[in-house]
């Protein structure tokens, strides 16, 4: 670590080098050169969050492959009135033209459906459209037929008569490409062009998809620049230096670059949840950077070039590592059982927050040291904050236990309202009340009765199944169950079909309308009479079925309830029939659930793991617990407000406790550490409590305030969850604010920390634990542990360690130089002994007793002094060290006993 | 079905752009036989997701006044066999009649959607009046000329006459200029192929001076569904008796 440390410190220009040069690989990943694309995707779809193994998603495709798209994109034109001979004109001259469209299959309207007119001559299966241009007579006809024929009710026509629906199925037209060639708006044109309308609506999946993707998109673009712009503007306020603003500016950028440049790698596309990631990225690297200018222009310290260097790695080294190990843990631990989404977001941020490290670490103090201002910078409020910060630490000592004990109770009252959280999303209305894609899929799903299709697969791996009649009776009483659910709009399934076709065949007669009684007459019935839309419905073995259901709600709490009390009824139908319920909205709805269903175990996952490394860092299980509560506290807050506002938990609020658990525990980190060394450079802890507030209270405060500003532009994007991400991530982030400037001191006002590093760099000298006895018997780690809990002492030439008379409690051991301890025998000094590594002096002191003799450093010396306190704290928190320490005492009192007696005698 | 089988053979035109095209559509013509009887037609439909269903039966087809009349008869499988379809083209519109056994009821069907699937097939009565149709009332142009699968061929584009009402803007067909049957036509939708029917030449057979195709594909490219007709043992210029073709009588018999 030293080497390294020192090979960084004097070859900066290399490590510019090297990371200019793995930017330019990056920018040649994330980019196209031949026409400066971005080769990172775009992937909006709910359902393709869930695992590709996933049996829900499996069933979905089998659906899809089995009976064509079951999300058509839904077209609804507004007329004075749908039944006259002219706008069905206009309608089928509008389904012809859409047809027309590439990569449209099939376009379904009232103008293209048969509508079948069965007298004594026969069957007339012609259109609506061609009977209204032969018939025109017959067009007032319609809206009782349409009426009459429960396919088309509700469906091509609404109600009122005033609007006709389009259902285009597409054929090879992803996502990407219907939002790439503009499918909507070509859809939305030609209607108006066709028709003349002004009241054209259109909505399903993937136009909902195209505009959450454009939506995303357009997030990017503002968020990504306004983040970046509120970097340039919090750094020159707090830094005053264009220059130092520039190069760390840079810094984020690379590695957000970095990051971005990975996913491309990694074939990670931006979804509803990565695409939280650049913004997050971005603002945590904010923070790093900020900690690192305040220590790369720490005004007392007028050092420069490669100590300079030398001494931010290693004063920042720790507390970047440490802060960016924890926030790395707060997200890794989103990935456990966790959906490929989210664990694709997890290990992204983990991702960037490591480049972020790395990069402000080791590439931004290299190039400051070439590029950046030279002269010290007048960092804003420096002065200001060490005067706040006085007062806060005052007012946290003497609240101390007031703070502790209301820290305590609101955990309990936060989990009270948390109790109260419900686990769900309203998926359109992530969109403005404003947004066409909304307003438009309110205006279908109000008008058609239902804008969300969902499929019930009925299976019975049984050719010719479905054609028996006792089956179909099932079929139909599920049906007609399925159509009272409150959720439901419109039901159609092959029973329909079969029941038309039947009274078609019998000379229109109304009686007929019913499933007829044998399995042969069923089966040519549907091979004879079926029509191609009956494909869509039934496979061509008669063994698979799909009941296609128009659902009108779209919150996912509803159609959960609706998917739960549909497969209760599914699971009551006699074998061979097995249904199963399936489509956009109800894998959607099992995504969200998925998400909000891992986030206790991800917390949990969270705190141990942050714990685990604080508890290595601090060498202490019970210290690394302190420094929790402050974290576990905005964490119980931000739940107890999800229940008391009433805010579900979604894929996206659900990410946010163990991002800020991650990120806050940083705060708690920088305090903690700087804490650790005031307590032991002062050997005071109130006393550090005030330096370590007064010196973390201002970069604290700091990055609170970027974070929080980073998290609210997030408020400015048009997807209402990443609004809502962003208001209630500045407000947890807020809220840990104020617990690491309130709690934190409070709780650390009694807790001696020993770190992990304090404990890998302290020098004791040669085996210490085999050369100073009264570390004899421990561990070189364990002889390290209690010399950190006791102070380590320099003193120069001649100082005067030990006065003669005085009263006083400390015991010292010499670590190294030599010591002379002399009495004043009436003006002559008398030397008693010189002291050398390893012995231990001022023990009567420690007894009680008033100093017997002077010790003065005769060469510079290094000494540990301990008193009762030290000793007792030790006892509490490393009982097995503090054992040994009190056995070698009293071994080293015994010894001297014996000598003294000895000497008596 | 049986309309099929004689578009199959060949196409007669009566609107020749030139003389060439003349050559091509009479050469055609002369694949035309006066009736046609086929022991027995296969038809394996496949599915999205590739499951087969096997539909068998026999075939006949004449022409009476220039105008088809096809009958098909469904042998296999036991629970459909029985089932009868006669379709006759009429100056004042075409007509349907189909029997189902189980309602032992002949129904005639008009107007029914042309573009709708047979049986649960690709093929369409709308697919086979086109290709049949094309060249009596369509506009036909000869393109050229060219290779398919390693054969000449005629290249025709055939525009449907407006009044058809056919979902296809063109079809595209290759004519084999050996035998004057078509290897493959593209029903066109805009600018996309809807529908494809295509013959492997091996399957070409000839009865008596008339070429016909042993085997034919038909895919649904939209759909991506496909239909394989099968012809065995057709014979041409019989003498078919005329029940075959009567709507009271054609589904009697065997």
């Amino acid at each position: 670590m030293q080497r390294l440390i020192l090979w960084l410190s004097s070859h900066p220009l290399v490590v510019i080098a090297a990371t200019l040069l793995l930017s330019f690989a990056a920018a040649l990943c994330l980019i196209d050169p031949r026409d400066a694309s971005l080769r990172l995707k775009v992937d909006p779809s709910l359902e393709r969050l869930l695992p590709t193994q996933d049996d829900d998603r499996a069933l979905f495709d089998r659906v899809r492959a089995q009976f064509g798209e079951t999300d058509p994109v839904l077209l609804a034109v507004g007329f004075d009135n749908v039944y006259t001979p002219d706008s069905i004109e206009k309608i089928d001259a509008l389904t012809r033209k859409l047809g027309e469209i590439e990569g449209v299959r099939q376009v379904m309207s009232i103008a293209n459906v048969a509508n079948p007119v069965a007298d004594d001559f026969g069957i007339d299966l012609s259109t609506f459209a061609t009977q209204a241009r032969v018939h025109p007579e017959r067009v007032k006809d319609f809206p009782a037929q349409v009426n009459d024929n429960p396919i088309y009710r509700n469906a091509l026509v609404s109600a009122d008569g005033k609007v006709a629906a389009f259902a285009l199925s597409l054929n090879g037209v992803d996502e990407n490409r219907f939002r790439r060639e503009h499918y909507t708006d070509r859809i939305r044109s030609l209607a108006g062009e066709v028709t003349g309308s002004d009241t054209v609506w259109i909505t399903g999946s993937p136009v909902i998809m195209a505009e959450t993707t454009n939506a995303i998109l357009r997030a990017q673009k503002f968020t990504i620049p306004a983040i970046f712009g509120l970097v340039v503007l919090l750094l020159y306020i707090g830094f005053r230096s264009v220059r130092a603003v520039l190069l760390s500016t840079l810094t984020i950028g690379l590695a957000l670059l970095w990051t971005m440049a990975s996913a491309v790698l990694m074939d990670l596309p931006l979804n509803l949840v990565t695409a939280l990631v650049p913004p997050l990225v971005t603002t945590l690297c904010l923070s790093y950077a900020v900690h690192l200018l305040a220590e790369f222009y720490e005004r007392h310290h007028q050092d420069g070039g490669a100590l300079r260097l030398e001494r931010v790695f290693r004063r920042m080294g720790v507390s970047l590592l440490l802060s960016g190990g924890t926030t790395i843990a707060g997200f890794m631990a989103l990935v456990p059982g966790s959906l490929p989404a989210v664990a694709q977001f997890a290990g992204l941020s983990a991702l960037g927050v490591a480049f972020s490290v790395l990069l402000t670490l080791v590439f931004l103090p290299a190039i400051l040291t070439y590029a950046g201002p030279k002269r010290p910078l007048r960092i804003l409020g420096d002065a200001m904050m060490a005067r706040k910060a006085r007062k806060l630490a005052l007012f946290d000592l003497k609240w101390r236990n007031w703070i502790i004990t209301f820290a305590v109770l609101l955990i309990p009252i936060d989990l009270y309202f948390a109790s109260n959280i419900r686990v769900g999303t309203e998926y359109i209305k992530s969109f403005g009340p404003d947004a066409t894609v909304r307003r438009d899929y309110e205006a279908i799903n109000r008008v058609f009765d239902g804008a969300n299709p969902v499929a019930v697969v009925i299976e019975t791996y049984v050719n010719d199944a479905l054609t028996d009649p006792a089956l179909i009776r099932e079929i139909e009483g599920l049906q007609k169950w399925l159509q009272a659910q409150p959720e439901v709009g419109a039901v159609v399934s092959y029973v329909d079909h079969l029941k038309l076709i039947n009274r078609n065949l019998n000379d229109g007669d109304p009686a007929y309308y019913r499933v007829p009684t044998d399995a042969t007459a069923v089966k040519q019935l549907l091979v004879f009479g079926g029509s191609d839309e009956i494909r869509r419905l039934i496979d061509s073995r008669f063994r698979t079925s799909m009941i296609a259901v128009r659902i009108k709600v779209d919150s996912s709490i509803q159609i959960a309830d609706f998917v739960q009390r549909t497969e209760a009824r599914l699971r009551e139908m006699p074998p061979p029939l097995n249904g199963r319920v399936t489509g956009s909205p109800v894998l959607a709805t099992r995504t969200v659930n998925e998400i909000a269903s891992g986030q206790l175990t991800s917390l949990l996952v969270a705190f141990g793991a942050i714990w685990a490394m604080l508890a290595l860092m601090f060498t202490s299980a019970r210290s690394a617990l302190l420094a929790m509560l402050p974290n576990i506290l905005p964490v119980g807050v931000y739940f107890g407000t999800l229940g008391l506002l009433d805010i579900s938990l979604n894929p996206t609020t659900s990410l946010i406790a163990c991002v800020v658990l991650g990120i806050a525990v940083d705060d708690t980190i920088h305090f903690l550490a700087r804490l650790n060394t005031d307590a032991r450079a002062k050997g005071n802890e109130k006393a550090a409590v005030k330096s370590a507030l007064s010196a973390v209270l201002r970069p604290v405060t700091f990055t609170m305030i970027a974070l929080c500003l980073g998290f609210l532009i997030f408020t400015g994007s048009e997807l209402q969850n990443q609004v809502q991400f962003g208001a209630l991530a500045a407000f947890t982030i807020f809220v840990a604010w104020l617990a690491d400037i309130t709690l934190t001191p409070a709780l650390g006002s009694k807790l001696r920390i020993v770190t992990l590093w304090d404990i890998l760099r302290l020098d004791l000298g040669q085996s210490p634990q085999h050369t100073i006895p009264l570390l004899s018997g421990l561990s070189l780690r364990q002889a390290r542990v209690f010399a950190l809990m006791s102070k380590l002492e320099h003193h120069k030439v001649g100082e005067r360690i030990i006065q003669h008379g005085d009263y006083a409690r400390d015991i010292y051991v010499v670590i190294d130089g030599v010591l002379q301890v002399w009495v004043d025998r009436g003006g002559e000094r008398k030397t008693l002994s010189t002291l050398q590594r390893g012995a231990v002096m001022g023990e009567t002191g420690y007894f009680g007793q008033r100093r017997t003799a002077n010790v003065d450093a005769q060469t510079p010396v290094r000494l540990l002094r301990f008193d009762s306190q030290d000793l007792e704290r030790l006892r509490q928190r490393y009982p097995r060290i503090a054992a040994v320490i009190y056995r070698n005492l009293n071994r080293i009192q015994a010894e001297r006993l014996a000598r003294a007696t000895a000497m008596l005698q | 079905m049986g309309a099929l089988a004689c578009a199959l053979a060949a196409w007669s035109s009566t609107v020749m752009a030139d003389e060439a095209l003349d050559s091509v559509i009479g050469c055609m013509r002369a694949n035309i036989p006066n009736t046609v009887q086929i022991k027995e037609v296969e038809l394996i439909s496949t599915d999205r997701v590739g499951a087969t269903r096997t539909l068998r039966g026999r075939l006949y087809g004449t022409r009476e006044d220039d105008r088809l009349r096809a009958m098909m008869k469904i042998g296999s499988p036991a629970d459909l066999a029985g089932a009868a379809y006669l379709m006759r083209e009429k100056a004042e519109g075409d007509e349907m009649y189909v029997y189902v056994p189980a309602l032992q009821k002949v129904r005639r069907i008009t107007g029914a959607g042309v573009d709708g699937a047979l049986w649960g097939t690709d093929i369409s009565y709308g697919d086979v009046r086109q290709l049949n149709n094309a060249f009596t009332s369509g506009r036909s142009v000869l393109e050229g000329g060219g290779e398919l699968g390693g054969r000449k061929v005629h290249h025709l584009a055939v525009t449907p006459d407006p009044a058809e009402a056919s979902r296809f803007s063109m079809v595209k067909v290759w004519v084999d200029q050996q035998s004057c049957v078509s290897l493959r036509a593209d029903f066109m939708e805009g600018g996309l192929v809807g529908k494809r029917l295509e013959i492997d030449p091996a399957s070409l057979r000839q009865s008596g001076t008339h070429w016909y195709a042993g085997e034919a594909l038909m895919t649904d490219l939209k759909e991506g569904t496909q239909t394989r007709l099968k012809v065995l043992g057709l014979s041409s210029d019989v003498n078919l008796s005329g029940r075959y073709f009567n709507p009271s009588t054609f589904y009697l018999g065997s």
